[in-house]
Order: structure tokens, then sequence, then C-alpha cells
């Protein structure tokens, strides 16, 4: 598979209003527009006034992983809509697709509906790329009463197992106002990468070599956190989300700049930390609890590791043993 | 202590760094609740953790969201579940102390008197001003009962609005307004109807506004005429004598004919009548005046923030209060003249059942209105429990103002000399402008509140609901031409009820009443 083949893109999907468009701000850093809010909902694709449905897909140009491209198409609660989309726009919309996210709103009272449109699209996806992965989210949970949100969600995830036979999908439950949804695309984005078990192994060995506390390796587009390590346990579970937050708000002042990010050091007198370019997907942040270490000497450590990483990352190179090299 | 607490309370910071020119921000303080600071002790090294690690982290998700909206987008604003409650809420100086924020939120709640205040003040509008006509449409013992049943209905209907929402199981409505009520039991078509409605309502009283400032503008210009050309109207009035002047715009004995007093002048010579004439061409009340107030007005529109006229809507309040000193001025005066006739019609006096009484519950429908945005003012109240005796006071506050003011402008109305069917749709006309207390302040003020509020609605609101509504955001990025092109499409479009800016500002939600709310 050559690297200039199509772009294939990560389809995210779902019914109109299940939170794709803030599902998306918030991952990938994105302002949203105030005429995408709720007032016209739908406002995507729903001037269904004349014979032409003419549908506004939200392309965000996001390059995410590389080579991929978002998609976020609103599967419209008109039936009109749903029969011209589904034989004119088909294959159109499902081919090249390597990833598929259906969300599914959790208080959603059209419980068959839903499932029938998520159905509609998981035929398509098998006529035109049966080889993507499936991925669907239950989300706004925090809408649920905690004591029952197991419950339910069990429930739902047997109900699209069930359907997605022959395919297999992998279910989470999601709400912006929790950890779920980080870890929800944290763990899909962990399955894209490709040599992710390989990296990890990597990077074991580079954080031990440069002494360093912990290593983080961020997805380039989300800064999520794809793989890390630690030397010691840490006191806060929840640092990955917080510094993944914390460093896409200075991408999005950054960019009112016009300026993009590349790196930081931060440093006091009880550490240090570099967040630095790593590979073309991703970007690395070592913490050193020594405070002796100069930065540079960090900083050369990284750009070293830099060129194995990625030689790792490069899908059809020849599988190097890089375990010999760093040892 | 004050002192070290104020800058953590990041309300301030984050209010000027998000706002991005809509003024209108200031009442919103839910989508800057920093309900968490996170406790950073610069003086000793103390490594326990002050807070949940998901308090932290929730603060760390509400800043960054906060950054991905507009700042009066609530989108990503947390809801209330999701915020610890107010018992588990501290804050925190960097000197390592803490204290707990007792008694009520930020968005403070108000004492019952409050609320009923603001529900009376909203309600007030120019329908005061038609009471004694609509009270002289239906006959006086037929009006006084149609005016107790139809506050006593209208009370009801606003009751059930009010509860609605609660109704609604498994779902979580505590900021729905009423479109958003009727859209989950009629689909989308029950939203755009309650939309629609509302709107009737709102265009309907944008033209009442529009004519009293018509009138206004065309008294001015007629009063400026008269004193620059020593034209005295007051000889031509027909009209009581004496010290308490009260005209009657019909002349003889036909009720149906329109008032063109205008026409007969004494003037200082001949040659002033022709001008006189032609002045009356250029400057008439039904023709021409409103469409000058068209080039007045359009400036107006390009102020987009909506505080600025806002501040004015006191006046309001402060005219009805003068209106109800004045009514009572003027019965004290003229007296009473009733005479009960109870189905014959007579000269000087109505009979007691007419057949005119739709006029009178036509009337009463907009003055007891309330119903697009009760549910807002009523959730700041302190105790929710009291919100149906709070609403039940306020409108039998509303029904006795309205009551009073019908009831004594009918009765002291000088039947014998004049004719009862000589009482206006706005009874100040009845009042000759030269006499005192002088009755045109009393619409001057009212003008001007009328502008404030019709600036308000029309511009920053109104245009906007009905553009993104009716327009499907197709619109969208053109704001100001999508306003320009809604207020110049609808025909005399002018005032807006008192009730969507006065809600504004008693309640912290900024868009209640004429959105249609979020899905």
């Amino acid at each position: 598979m050559s690297s200039t083949a199509m772009k294939k893109k990560v389809l995210l999907m779902g019914k109109s209003g299940s939170g794709k468009t803030s599902m998306r701000s918030i991952i990938f850093a994105n302002y949203i527009a105030r005429d995408t809010r709720r007032l016209g909902a739908t406002s995507k694709c729903v001037c269904v006034k004349g014979v032409t449905i003419s549908f506004d897909v939200e392309h965000s140009h996001v390059r995410f992983l590389g080579n991929l491209v978002l998609n976020l198409w609103d599967c419209g609660g008109q039936d009109t809509f749903m029969e011209n989309y589904f034989t004119s726009q088909r294959d159109n919309i499902f081919r090249n697709v390597e990833v598929l996210i259906y969300v599914f709103d959790v208080e959603s009272r059209e419980l068959e509906k839903d499932m029938h449109y998520y159905q509609s699209c998981l035929e398509a996806i098998l006529q035109n790329s049966p080889d993507a992965k499936v991925f669907c989210l239950v989300h706004k949970m925090d809408l649920v009463q905690e004591d029952q949100r197991d419950l339910i969600f069990k429930e739902r995830e047997e109900d699209l197992r069930r359907l997605s036979r022959p395919l297999a999908c992998t279910c989470f439950r999601t709400s912006i106002w929790d950890e779920t949804l980080y870890k929800a695309w944290s763990s899909i984005v962990y399955q894209l990468i490709p040599n992710v078990q390989q990296l990890e192994t990597n990077l074991r060995n580079f954080a031990q070599i440069i002494e360093a506390d912990e290593v983080l390796l961020f997805e380039r587009a989300t800064f999520l956190v794809i793989s890390h390590y630690q030397c010691k346990e840490q006191r806060d579970a929840h640092r990955f989300e917080k510094i993944s937050n914390i460093i896409k708000q200075f991408k999005l002042s950054c960019s009112k700049l016009a300026a993009s990010f590349q790196s930081m050091e931060v440093r006091n007198s009880n550490f240090a930390a570099f967040i630095d370019v790593f590979t073309s997907n991703t970007y690395v942040m070592v913490i050193m609890s020594d405070p002796s270490i100069p930065s540079a000497a960090t900083l050369i450590n990284i750009r070293n590791a830099r060129k194995h990483f990625e030689k790792l990352e490069r899908v059809d190179g020849p599988k190097h043993s890089l375990h010999m090299r760093m040892r | 202590m004050e002192e070290d607490c104020k800058p953590l309370l990041g309300e301030v910071r984050t209010g000027e760094s998000y706002s991005h020119g809509g003024s209108t921000d200031s009442l919103d303080y839910k989508g800057k609740r920093p309900f968490y600071v996170e406790p950073r002790n610069i003086v000793e090294d103390v490594s326990q953790e002050r807070v949940s690690a998901e308090a932290a982290v929730l603060n760390s998700r509400v800043h960054y969201y906060s950054k991905l909206t507009g700042s009066s987008d609530r989108l990503l604003s947390p809801p209330d579940h999701v915020i610890p409650r107010q018992e588990e809420i501290y804050i925190y100086s960097p000197l390592g102390t803490a204290f707990k924020v007792t008694g009520s939120d930020h968005s403070s709640k108000n004492p019952s008197i409050v609320t009923i205040f603001a529900i009376w003040n909203t309600m007030m509008g120019t329908s005061i001003l038609s009471i004694p006509w609509g009270i002289k449409q239906a006959g006086f013992t037929l009006g006084v009962l149609i005016l107790i049943f139809m506050g006593l209905l209208m009370l009801y209907c606003c009751y059930r609005v009010l509860k609605s929402p609660k109704a609604i199981p498994y779902i979580d409505t505590s900021d729905w307004e009423f479109p958003d009520v009727c859209k989950y039991y009629f689909g989308k078509f029950g939203q755009w109807s309650s939309l629609v409605f509302s709107l009737v309502s709102l265009i309907g009283a944008m033209v009442v506004y529009w004519v009293l400032m018509s009138n206004f503008l065309y008294n001015t210009g007629r009063f400026i005429y008269n004193y620059a050309h020593n034209i005295n109207v007051s000889d031509t009035e027909f009209g009581t004598n004496g010290s308490e002047k009260v005209i009657c715009e019909y002349r003889g004995t036909d009720p149906a004919h329109n008032d063109s007093l205008g026409s007969l002048y004494l003037g200082d010579s001949g040659n002033s009548t022709s001008d006189v004439a032609l002045f009356d061409v250029w400057w008439n009340k039904t023709n021409t005046v409103p469409f000058y107030l068209i080039i007045l007005l359009l400036p107006l529109l390009n102020f987009r923030s909506a505080s600025f006229f806002a501040r004015f809507t006191f006046l309001g309040t402060v005219s009805v209060v003068y209106l109800i000193i004045l009514v009572t001025y003027k019965a004290a005066r003229l007296g009473f003249h009733l005479e009960f006739h109870w189905l014959d019609s007579t000269l000087f006096y109505v009979p007691e059942f007419r057949v005119f009484f739709p006029q009178l519950t036509g009337v009463l429908t907009l003055a007891f209105f309330i119903h697009n945005c009760i549910i807002t003012l009523m959730k700041n109240n302190r105790n929710q429990e009291n919100n149906v005796r709070d609403l039940s006071v306020a409108y039998l506050l509303v029904g006795l103002t309205y009551l009073y003011v019908g009831v004594l402008i009918f009765a002291a109305f000088p039947a014998p000399p004049l004719y009862k069917d000589c009482i206006e749709a706005n009874f100040l006309d009845n009042f000759s402008s030269s006499d005192w207390p002088p009755s045109s302040s009393t619409a001057a003020v009212g003008e001007v509140e009328c502008l404030a509020q019709w600036h308000v609605i029309v511009v920053v609101k109104g245009s906007e609901s009905v553009t993104h509504s009716l327009f499907l955001s197709d619109f969208q990025g053109t704001s100001e031409t999508s306003h320009f092109m809604v207020v110049n499409g609808l025909d005399r479009i002018a005032c807006i009820s008192p009730r969507s800016s006065e809600c504004r500002e008693s309640c912290t939600d900024k868009t209640p009443c004429l959105l249609p709310g979020r899905e």
C-alpha cells in the first residue's frame, strides 16, 4: 500500500443533535462557529425544501494520524433525506473509510430508528470499505443517573454487538463532562496507530535510557495520549486529560496569531518538562525530575530518538529491529 | 481576606477575556461559573489534596471548553448536574486558608416580592391605556366582569405553562422554555406554532408602539407648528369647558367620524389657512408621520448592543406610576358620572351589556400576556414552592391596577356634556395637550421607554430569532443585512412588549423568550 494512496477517511456519524460537533470541537480543538449552534440544529443538511437535497457536509480538513481526513455526517431525522442519502451519495460517502465512529444519543427516544440508520450505515460500509473499524459511542451519559449508567450501557452494547455482525464493533460510553470521552477517543486512536505495541516498547527503552520520570506520546492533531511510560506511581490519574486541555488551549491561542505550536519547555526547581514534535504523527512529552541534567542533553536525546521512531511509524518500511540498536 | 480572595474569583478575569462585544453577557452568570479554583499554596510546600481529583479535572475541562465557543454561546457551558453542589464549594486563598460560600449562589435568587414586582412590571404595557375604552366597548358591568374572568383565565393558563416543564419525566428540563415543551409534545410543529404565536403577539405589540410613537411625533410636530404660527387650538376642540378639559374627538353625534379636527383652524390671517392645509397634507397622523418615523429610527438598527437601551426600561415603571397618580387626580377633579342603563343605549351613556365585548377580551389577552417568559422569570425565585402563590399575587395586582384605571376613567368621564362613547382607545388622547398635570409628558416618558424596548427587541433579539427561525440560518454571517431586511420587510414594525426586555433584566438567562430554544 503506497503512501500516495487516496486519503482514507474517518467518518463521524450519528443523528443530528447527538453531539458530534461538540465532540469534534473538543477533541480536535476547533472553534465552534456560532451558526452551527443548536438553533438551526441541522443547518448542515437541513434545507429540505425542494427536490435536491444538498447536504453540506462538514469536512474538517484535519489531518489525523498522518493521512486520515475527518468527515462529519448527520444521519438526519428526515426520512426522505435518508432515502436519497443512501441511494445516490452512498458510494461516495462510504468508500475509502478507515474508521467509522457512530454516535448514539443515550436519551434519544427513537431507538428503533437509530438502530435502523446504524444498520444502513453498516451495510454501506460492508459493501464499500469492508476493512473499516467500527466504533460506537453512547454519548451524553451524564444525563443518566449514576447508578443506572452501567446497566443502560451494557444493554446498548449488547444490542449493538448483535446488530453489527459480521463486523466487530467496539462500544464506549462517553460524556463531554467526564473523563470517558477522552479515554474513548484515546482508545480509538490507540487502535489506529500502526505498530503501536512496538512504539510502546521502544518508548519504555527510551525513557529508561534518558532517565526520565515519565514520557508521554501524544497524537499530533488531537493531543490524545497514545501511550506513556512512568517509572513510579503518579498521584493524579487525570493528568493526561489536563495536559491535553492545556496544550489545546495554547494551540488555540497560537492559532489566533497564525502561529503554530512546536515545542515547549517548563522548568522549576523540582522538575523539567519538555514537549516537542516527535514523529509525523506524534508529539512527545518528557518529564525529568533530576534538575541537574541540563536541558540541552535531554533535547539532544529527543532529537536522536526521533529518527528511530520515524522509521517505526512507516507502515510500508522494513521492520527494523530497533531493540538491538537502542540497547 | 476579601481582598485576597477577589483575584481568585475568575469571573472577572474570564469575563474580560471572553467578551466579544456582546454586552448582554453581563447578565449571564452561568457561562462564567468557575466553581472551583485550583489551590496552589505558594507559602508552604504541602502536597495534600484539598480538592477532589474529579473537581480538578472538571475545572480543567470547563476552562478548555469555554475557549471553544463564543462568549454568549451556551453550547458547552456546564449543566447544573455536572457542577458540584453548593455545599461542596470552597474558596481558597493562596495563603492557604479557605472559606465556604454560604447562602445563595452567585446568580442570586430573588425573594418573592422582587419576583412579584418583576412580573407586574413586565405585564404592565400600553394595554393599560386601552382598558377604559375596552370597558366602554363591553359596557361597564360586563366589562368589569370580563376583566375579572379573563384575569383568572390567563392566570390559569400561565400556571399550566409554568408547570409544564416539570411534568416531563426522565429529562432534565431545567433550562427549557415553553417552546421546548411544545416541541417535546408536538414535535417541530409544536415548536414552530408556539414561536409563531409568540411572534404574533410581539408583532401586535410592535404595531401598537409604532402607532403610539408616530402619534407622539405627530403631536410634537403639530405643537411646534402651532407654537410657531401662534395658532390656538383649544377653541376648536370639542370638549368640556372649565379647568379640567376633556375633549371628544368626534364632532356631533356621529361616533364613526374620524378625527380630522386639524382641518379646522383659526389662523392669524387668511393666507395661513392654505399653509395650514399644506402642513396637514405633509404632516398627517395616519398617512405620512409613520413613515417619517422609519427615518428617525433607522440609525438605531446599528446599535447591536442591547444594554444601552435596556437601561431605559425603568421608565416604564415610572410612567405607570405616574399614570395611576394622574388618573386619581383627574377622577377626583371630574367626579363620577355613572348611570346604569342595562340594555338600552342612551345618548350620553352606553348600556351595561354590549355586543362589542370581544374587543375587551382581545385587549385583555395582550394585557395579561406573560406566558412566553414566565418560566424564566420564575426560575430566579428564591423559594420555588411559592411560585404559584407569587404568580397569583402578581396577577391579582395587575388585575387591580387595570381595574382601577379602567373603572376610574370610565366613571369620571364627564358624560352630560360629552358622550361615554368618546373614550378613545388611548385614553390620554381625551385629555387636551394644554392642561395640567401634563398628560402628554406621560406619553413622552412612555415613548422613550417604547423606543428603548423597540430597539432592544427588534434589533437584537427579534430579528435574530426571526432570521434564524424563518430563514433557517442560510443567512449566517450576514447578521447586519439580515436584521435590516427583516425590519424593512415587515411593514410598520415598531416596538415590542416590555416583557422580553424586562425578563432579560431580571433573569440571568439571556435568550429566554424569543428564541425557539435549544432542541
